[in-house]
């Protein structure tokens, strides 16, 4: 009877590049930059490391295809490296991967790396993905942002709310994120902005104006993982562990089926409700301290809180709007700016909100470290609203 | 049962431009367009064609009549494949059986008119469509005077609307316009000299040609459609001794002038309003003259009145914005952005394996659990029973809109760019790209209709990808 991933693997260095455009600097040199950190942060020497996963989602635009840009950028001692992309939830796909080979005993230190450039592309905005030879004959070529934006209009067809409501509480995730962002020295925007500025600001896709659109960046991040005996071997105390780790792609439900409505995410909610019981949790509410989800967009984050159980079904606005969700709130969410402002280079963002959880675990987190939190949540939403694959991730403080 | 013309459909595209507003914006240069800077034209979306109109008034020529086609003809002089079957697109779109003969007919303004002469006259069973979106260059009278649209008849044996009674043609090398292969637009000579030597010369024989053999005279026809420029009309009006009432609207006023689908289109609001028994003498004109004349029947009385061009005509969106109109024809390239320079490589051969699904969209009703599904697949998506799918068409359903978006950000010729969730009567869900609506112009819960149209243009390499989308619905 398999058991999970519980309690069996500990995160024992993590590294994360500053997120933005980062004009001067190639994957190469953000992989490098992320991984050297995570290396001193771990105490280990690269030859110690056997397995690495690579997470890279636009290879076009940026590194290439399979693992070789790792392997060649760090100069890998000739170790297995894979490259995995999932989309969105491509770094914590990375991670997966390198938090299971230690778990299945292939070996005692394994790496993840998830990496994007996005800023050579010549224009704002993600690159649009390629959609294979068939989708692309009927499949509208929507952009991020349009396909999100839907999840609004349903949401508000659901819930019959207030289309004002919901922008209200939608600009006040995207204050409270530029107010998170504001105190993190890596984010890759850092101002704050009013209510008022969100939303009037100029449409993006209706209803999401420009600040309920998240940064659209460059950056890195790094994570090295052993079993749980071997980080005792090593010493480390106060250990970060690995609680659940759960993935939910799409299925066709959601866009061949009459049965969605369109106003919630079903793989989160799959996705969540697995890592729970991975995790042994029965009460997200009282017993996460944090979360870092995938707030591509404000409404995104919305309806991810109702996903997560964290607020109940039609009950977001009002929970954030009274600051549930804020800094000084029951469950702060995107203590550090989230994917809105500290960035999201895609295939490195499920391992930077592991790098933030990791961070406040150890209290760590200097000018936004919260009060002594034990377990923190991770969400990461690959592809679109109507067809997408969702991540799930639990990061504890070690129990026995 | 007996043979005829057993029903017929229309459909113009839903813009008009506001001619007026043309001459405000070339009129400084072109001071002769004042005479004609009155009423409004017809103007294609960015995705329609001369195929995606055809598909429209074949569907509306079809609806209802449960009339297994055999032979479909298109009349254009605006394919826009000049080797890849027009019509055999058009009949997949339409659905039709797959042992059908195809046939495209163009080369003049009169294509269709011919082929109806030769189609009725040989009481063959075939859809003849006519469509046209001849383009305009800015500022010329074409650009004024020219709509885009199409209409079609289903001829055969069952209860005819109307019955063929005589047709006669004259060939007469009279160049009044000519467009020459590859040039995008008509060259056209004086009119004062068309309508004398050509309409007033060549047309009155072979009318008198076509009522001669039905042994009747030119006076006692009903109806004439006629369709001429610069007066030809009221000339032909006067020369023949014909009151004026007789020859019907040319449509100038609210459509413009649809080239080869013209005729057909000012047929079907003859027909539409006409009573049982009268005569109608149709016109095609061009190098020559097509004169057919047919008779209603009671069976026109019974359904189809009321089903002409009109309801289309009625059904409008204005707009004065001249550029707006010239860069959804693609007369003027505006800056769209980097996103504008997508691939759009279509792999044919996928294409080819997915053509029915595509074409005529196709989707997958489990034979099991019922649920319709698009794309159909191997798996049902409810159920998850394997090979369970029978065929079944999206194309004719209604539906309504789960949650949309109008996006900015994404390219598209006519921003911005609108897509989302639509739940069809029919149980299905699937994603898809809006036409035809105005800016903040659509709510949730929407009900809109399916329309055949261009999905992507491949600049590259000049092939036009076609999909249905959701469209406002409107019960004609």
């Amino acid at each position: 009877m398999a058991s999970g991933i519980r309690d069996k693997v500990a995160i024992i260095g993590m590294g994360c590049t500053r997120f933005g455009e980062r004009w001067d600097c190639g994957p190469e040199e953000l992989m490098v930059e992320a991984f050297n950190e995570a290396l001193t942060d771990s105490g280990v020497s690269r030859d110690q490391i056997e397995m690495a996963w690579l997470g890279l989602f636009f290879q076009e635009q940026s590194a290439g295809k399979s693992g070789l840009p790792l392997s060649m950028a760090l100069r890998l001692p000739n170790i297995p490296v894979t490259r995995v992309e999932n989309m969105c939830a491509t770094g914590t796909e990375a991670l997966r991967g390198a938090v299971y080979a230690v778990a299945a005993g292939a070996c005692d230190i394994a790496m993840a790396v998830g990496v994007e450039k996005l800023k050579d592309t010549g224009y704002p905005g993600l690159p649009e993905r390629s959609k294979g030879t068939f989708d692309d004959l009927w499949l509208p070529n929507a952009t991020a942002p349009g396909a999100f934006a839907q999840l609004a209009s349903a949401y508000q067809a659901k819930h019959g709310c207030d289309s004002i409501d919901l922008k209200r509480a939608m600009a006040h995730i995207s204050v409270k994120s530029h107010d998170n962002g504001l105190l993190n020295p890596k984010a890759h925007l850092r101002r704050a902005i009013t209510e008022e500025q969100a939303m009037n600001a100029p449409m993006i896709a209706a209803p999401l104006g420009l600040y309920d659109c998240c940064g659209v960046s460059d950056g890195a991040a790094c994570a090295i993982v052993t079993s749980v005996e071997k980080a005792k071997e090593m010493g480390i105390k106060d250990m970060i562990t690995v609680k659940a780790m759960q993935l939910a792609p799409s299925n066709g439900f959601e866009m061949s089926t009459t049965d969605w409505d369109g106003s919630y995410l079903q793989t989160t909610r799959i996705a969540a409700a697995r890592a729970y019981k991975e995790a042994g949790i029965t009460d997200p509410i009282k017993q996460l301290d944090m979360t870092e989800v995938h707030d591509c967009f404000s409404v995104t984050e919305l309806v991810v809180m109702e996903d997560l159980g964290l607020c109940e079904e039609g009950g977001a606005i009002k929970a954030v709007l009274d600051g549930k969700f804020d800094k000084d709130g029951e469950v702060p969410c995107q203590i550090d700016g989230g994917l809105k402002c500290f960035g999201h280079p895609i295939g490195a963002s499920g391992l930077r909100m592991a790098y933030e959880i990791y961070l406040q675990l150890q209290g760590k987190a200097g000018e936004r470290q919260l009060d002594n939190p034990s377990m923190g949540l991770t969400h990461n939403l690959g592809g679109h609203p109507f067809r997408n694959v969702a991540s799930v991730s639990v990061l504890g403080l070690h129990s026995e | 049962m007996s043979y005829g013309i057993l029903s017929f459909g229309a459909y113009v595209p839903s813009l008009r431009l506001d001619r007026k507003a043309v001459f405000e914006a070339v009129g400084w240069a072109t001071p002769n367009l004042k005479g004609l800077a009155s009423g409004e034209r017809s103007v294609a979306n960015w995705d329609e064609d001369a195929i995606t109109m055809a598909v429209e008034s074949g569907l509306d020529c079809l609806a209802d009549t449960g009339f297994a086609v055999p032979h479909i003809c298109m009349a254009s002089t605006t394919f826009p494949f000049s080797d890849r079957s027009n019509s055999g697109l058009v009949a997949d779109a339409l659905n039709l059986q797959r042992s059908i003969a195809t046939e495209d007919f163009g080369g003049s303004r009169r294509a269709g008119t011919s082929a109806l002469s030769r189609a009725l006259s040989n009481n063959e069973s075939t859809l003849m469509i006519a469509s046209d979106c001849r383009e305009a260059q800015p500022g010329s009278v074409q650009e004024m005077n020219y709509g885009h649209g199409s209409a079609c008849v289903l001829l055969g044996e069952g209860k005819p609307v109307a019955e063929f009674l005589s047709s006669s043609s004259e060939h007469e090398d009279l160049i009044d316009q000519y467009r020459a292969n590859g040039i995008e637009y008509d060259y056209s000579l004086e009119e004062r000299w068309v309508r004398e030597e050509g309409w007033l010369k060549i047309a009155p024989d072979a009318m008198q040609g076509a009522a001669s053999k039905a042994g009747i005279e030119l006076s006692e026809i009903d109806h004439f459609v006629v369709h001429g420029n610069g007066g030809a009309v009221a000339a032909l009006s006067k020369k023949l001794g014909i009151e004026r009432s007789r020859f019907a609207d040319d449509l100038k006023a609210t459509c413009g002038d649809t080239g080869a689908a013209h005729p057909f289109l000012m047929l079907s609001n003859v027909l539409s309003n006409a009573g049982a028994g009268e005569t109608v003498m149709l016109v095609g004109f061009g190098q020559g003259v097509d004169a057919l004349l047919i008779k209603t029947t009671d069976h026109l009385t019974t359904g189809r009145q009321g089903r002409g061009a009109e309801r289309f005509i009625a059904r409008r969106r204005a707009t004065s914005n001249y550029t707006f109109y010239l860069s959804l024809r693609q007369r003027l390239s505006l800056d769209f952005g980097l996103r504008a320079e997508r691939d759009n490589r279509t792999a044919l051969s996928a294409f080819y394996r997915k053509r029915r699904d595509i074409n005529a969209m196709i989707g997958g009703r489990c034979s099991n659990c019922d649920a319709l599904q698009y794309p159909k697949s191997i798996i049902c998506v409810s159920c998850g029973t394997s090979d369970s799918q029978v065929e079944e068409s999206l194309s004719g359903l209604t539906g309504r809109v789960k949650s949309f978006t109008e996006d900015w950000l994404a390219y598209t010729p006519s921003p911005p760019y609108i897509y989302g969730n639509v739940e069809f009567d029919g149980g299905a869900n699937v994603m898809l790209e809006f036409t035809d609506f105005e800016p903040g112009s659509l709510r949730t819960g929407d009900e809109i209709r399916l329309a055949f149209r261009v999905k992507d243009r491949d600049e590259k390499r000049k092939f036009h990808r076609y999909f249905w989308k959701p469209a406002p619905l409107t019960r004609l």
